[in-house]
């Protein structure tokens, strides 16, 4: 009669309060969500971090709580990607430990960059600018790239070249050779490439499997089949150096958040492998970059449209 | 559960209305006193219920509020074509909750003078800005509180929603959304007879994390490296226990 309490009906009990994010959530929204994106990475071997972090934002979780959650929920998928892509010989681990030095060094300065952004209440800004510069970058690449491909083997016409083109930034000085990669370049270059990858990763929330791929095939030259195994390796420790100092700086991992994500990607993950063999690299590559320009042209609009309320507030903790 | 509770209500009611009579006294409970933030919590409804020595007319009003502290109001700006955060003010004594509640129109109940000098309504509240810091047009950014702190669900105006019963008995539902801060709530219940206060009642909730929900937010905050070194490990725990399972289809 007067007593009147939360009523636990079936809907309610899906609901579970996130410790950190200090909200409830649909517990099978965010397994659901975790397992598209796993299935787009391992239909694809990237595109974990860039879709799941402005999702999560948009379902309501502050940026800083997302960012640093996906980022731990990154490393699951990562490993078991790695797993596999080991089985089949496809990790150049050399390749992978220099990019991962370089990635360590960048995140952490993108920790650093994050909280001062944070302080200054520019984070928003920086991150949602950082998605559209990337994102439309990569798309376009990735869509005329993939574009070309189609057209060329529906010519009939496959050129064989040489394996990949020499560039000066091949002939800096410390020169490695990497035997698996099939490459005698500087060891500077995967570490620079490393270390802005990581500081990207820290900022936006992802793992940078969508700028280093890119880097890997068209700035190093190494042999495709690699590229997606020793990605993901040097992902795994950029991931879980990101997600350390996080929480050690700023106390914004959610546990249950990355743990509810993590359950869906990792059998997402494993699916979307399967599906690789049967779907075309090109396709999905030409479709995957669709979506890519399509989420930047979304967030270039946020960004310039006048917002409802010019005023915002940020409850202090 | 439930009818004991009524029953309960009813006899503390009773007793409380022979007690009100007597010292001209308004009393008050509140149907949860400790509010506790777990994993399944999606917000709270408590009720407020009491007895006053009324009469036809009479007014009451029931203000609760939060624990205190910092709150920005950032203000975007276009540069060079983009929305951007270019000016911020600091509250420092914002309440992180405040819900306003009353039997009728609260401008009917009291002049805006009297609202003023007794901090009633959203945007009559003492809050200041950090010390030191000149702004301009200082109405406005007060305004931007008041109205993001409402769309948050934090702050509320519940204008006739005290329904009072034969001029004795009183109740009211007080919501705490899902996003609440912890701490000790006041909850001040306010008598008025022709606008002037003639007894007035003060109560508290407390709002506390418990559970699994408290134990992760109590690591995360005291042991803050090995809780991101867990969270790493379990990640790659998973993920490795997939590896095997997947395996093995």
């Amino acid at each position: 009669m007067y007593y009147h309490n939360q009523t636990n009906n079936d809907e309610n009990l899906m609901y579970i309060y996130l410790p950190i994010a200090e909200q409830p959530i649909h517990s099978l929204v965010i397994v659901g969500v975790g397992s598209i994106i796993g299935f787009i990475m391992g239909l694809v071997g990237v595109g974990g971090g860039f879709l799941l972090t402005p999702i999560m934002m948009f379902l309501g979780i502050p940026p800083p709580v997302a960012v640093a959650s996906v980022a731990n929920q990154l490393v699951a998928p990562s490993v078991s990607g790695v797993l596999s892509h080991w089985k089949k010989g496809n990790v150049d681990f050399k390749m992978g430990t220099v990019l991962l030095l370089g990635g360590v060094i960048g995140s952490s300065i993108g920790v650093i960059l994050f909280n001062f952004l944070d302080k200054i209440g520019q984070l928003d800004l920086v991150i949602k600018s950082s998605y559209v510069v990337f994102l439309s970058l990569i798309g376009s690449l990735m869509f005329t790239e993939s574009l070309r491909l189609i057209l060329r083997k529906r010519k009939g016409k496959i050129s064989r070249g040489k394996l990949h083109q020499h560039n000066w930034l091949h002939g800096l000085p410390f020169k490695t050779r990497f035997r698996k990669s099939k490459l005698y370049i500087s060891v500077l270059l995967p570490i620079l490439i490393g270390v802005i990858v990581g500081v990207l990763a820290a900022i936006m929330g992802i793992g940078g499997g969508f700028i280093i791929v890119p880097a890997m095939i068209y700035l190093l030259g190494m042999p495709t089949s690699l590229v997606v195994g020793t990605s993901l390796f040097q992902i795994i420790f950029v991931a879980a150096n990101t997600t350390i100092l996080q929480a050690s700086q700023n106390q914004t991992v959610d546990i249950i958040l990355a743990t509810l994500l993590l359950i869906g990607s990792v059998a997402g993950v494993q699916i979307g492998a399967k599906f690789t063999n049967i779907l075309k690299g090109e396709h999905l590559r030409l479709i995957l970059s669709t979506i890519i320009i399509l989420v930047s042209l979304k967030i270039l609009t946020e960004l310039i449209t006048i917002p409802s309320d010019l005023f915002s507030i940020v409850i202090g903790r | 559960m439930k009818l004991y509770l009524s029953i309960y209500i009813l006899f503390f009611s009773i007793s409380l209305s022979f007690n009100v009579k007597a010292q001209n006294q308004i009393v008050a409970d509140l149907s949860q006193e400790n509010v506790e933030i777990s994993t399944d919590f999606l917000g709270a409804k408590i009720l407020l219920f009491g007895a006053y020595d009324g009469r036809k007319g009479d007014d009451i009003i029931v203000v609760v509020t939060g624990p205190k502290g910092l709150v920005t109001i950032q203000k975007k700006e276009k540069v060079l074509g983009v929305w951007v955060n270019t000016k911020k003010v600091n509250y420092i004594n914002a309440p992180k909750y405040l819900s306003i509640s009353s039997n009728r129109d609260i401008d009917k109940i009291l002049n805006q003078k009297t609202q003023k000098i007794s901090e009633i309504g959203l945007n009559n509240l003492n809050i200041r800005i950090q010390p030191g810091k000149q702004i301009r047009s200082e109405k406005e950014w007060r305004e931007a509180l008041t109205r993001n702190m409402l769309k948050s669900k934090l702050w509320s105006l519940n204008e006739n929603s005290i329904s009072l019963n034969k001029n004795s008995l009183f109740r009211s539902y007080l919501s705490l959304p899902s996003n609440v801060t912890i701490g000790k709530f006041e909850v001040k219940i306010l008598h008025y007879r022709n606008s002037k206060l003639i007894s007035k009642e003060t109560n508290t909730i407390n709002v506390s994390k418990s559970g699994i929900s408290a134990e992760i937010y109590n690591i995360a905050q005291n042991y803050s490296t090995l809780y991101g070194i867990f969270a790493v490990l379990l990640a790659v725990f998973i993920g490795w226990g997939t590896n095997l399972v997947f395996r093995k289809v």
